[in-house]
């Protein structure tokens, strides 16, 4: 570009998207939805050992007005769904959803008559962690994926309530 | 002193006659006493409030589905109400088992003698589907409010019938493209 040519490299010119990503994937401020063990590894990940302000996203913030990362670490049950949904709901866009081990991806070993077999069936999610629970870098790197989702991100083109999937009624 | 639970048993027999049974804790082996329901009341109000037995803690109010497990003293009846008694003063423990029938599930409720029974019963209630009569509070403690079955019950399938796949949930609201009003959709 012309510009660059003139200041030499003094100057860089960019889009504002790009910018507004860069600062978007190294200030994650996640929402913890922790309803069972898998909270704990999400503490352990927060805490000086691992370490998760490395990547910007120490900032855990329970209001989730105040939130663009969603980490649903736990079993949900079907009376849970209906919170989780509300407070989903309320995070302003862009936002983002992982799905932390077993139980919220698949419901896990609780094959049961009151938990909800994914938690994909009501939310749009973007990272799936496996393990039961998964170690605090399997959280590290699902935290990585989510950045490079942010990084791709376009304008506009957020996760819009139209989005959110309708429940797949008895798929199991 | 303490008593054991077959002089608990003993005294209860002497005073209340053969509307109390003897039985046993298909766990435990420790002796129980069986009972009908008409009669659950007055026994357990003399075991609270005998100065000997003086059980002053209901450690819990929980039910039993005998549909796979007959046993000679239920008479057939398929469920059971398991009162487990504590007395901090005299440091024993008892346990007391209330016949119910299966198609009239009541029996009378004991929350005027131990306050603790309020949530016992409600939760024998909403797992079991067991009617408290005289428990003023008889919503469903831990299952949804509007959830169809009752899951302890042994004819009830793990998985369940479908509740957790067909559940009314929450749906957000959608915002019209043209009005700029948020409208609620159906569930």
């Amino acid at each position: 570009m012309g510009i660059e040519k003139i200041f030499g490299d003094s100057v860089i010119t960019t889009s504002v998207q790009a910018v507004v990503n860069w600062a978007r994937k190294n200030a994650l401020w996640p929402m913890p939805f922790g309803t069972a063990c898998c909270a704990i590894e999400m503490m352990a990940t927060l805490s000086g050992r691992y370490d998760m302000s490395r990547f910007g996203a120490e900032v855990i913030r329970f209001s989730p007005r105040q939130s663009d990362l969603m980490i649903v670490s736990g079993r949900i049950s079907i009376k849970m769904m209906s919170v989780l949904l509300k407070i989903w709901e309320q995070m302003p866009e862009p936002k983002w959803c992982i799905s932390m081990g077993a139980c919220a991806s698949s419901g896990g070993v609780f094959d049961t008559y009151t938990l909800v077999q994914g938690v994909d069936q009501f939310l749009p999610v973007h990272v799936y962690i496996p393990g039961c629970p998964p170690r605090p870098e399997s959280l590290l790197d699902a935290l990585l994926k989510i950045r490079e989702i942010v990084d791709g991100t376009v304008a506009n083109a957020g996760v819009s309530p139209e989005t959110v999937p309708e429940p797949v009624k008895g798929s199991t | 002193m303490p008593l054991l639970p077959d002089e608990i048993l003993r005294r209860l027999s002497d005073r209340f006659g053969d509307k109390v049974r003897p039985g046993k804790s298909p766990g435990s082996g420790q002796v129980i006493a069986l009972v009908a329901r008409e009669h659950i009341r007055p026994i357990l109000a003399h075991l609270r409030d005998d100065p000997e037995l003086a059980f002053d803690f209901l450690v819990d109010v929980t039910a039993v589905d005998h549909l796979q497990l007959e046993l000679p003293e239920m008479e057939g009846h398929r469920f059971a109400v398991v009162y487990i008694l504590r007395s901090l003063r005299r440091n024993h423990i008892f346990e007391v088992k209330a016949r119910v029938p299966e198609d009239d599930p009541v029996i009378p409720s004991v929350q005027d003698l131990w306050k603790s029974a309020l949530w016992g019963e409600r939760e024998a209630h909403d797992m079991y589907g067991i009617e408290f009569e005289g428990n003023p509070d008889m919503r469903r403690l831990l299952m949804p409010e509007d959830y169809p079955g009752f899951p302890l019950r042994k004819d009830y399938p793990l998985r369940g019938r479908g509740e957790r796949d067909a559940f009314p949930q929450y749906r957000p609201p959608r915002i019209s493209a043209g009005s700029g009003e948020a409208k609620e959709t159906a569930p």
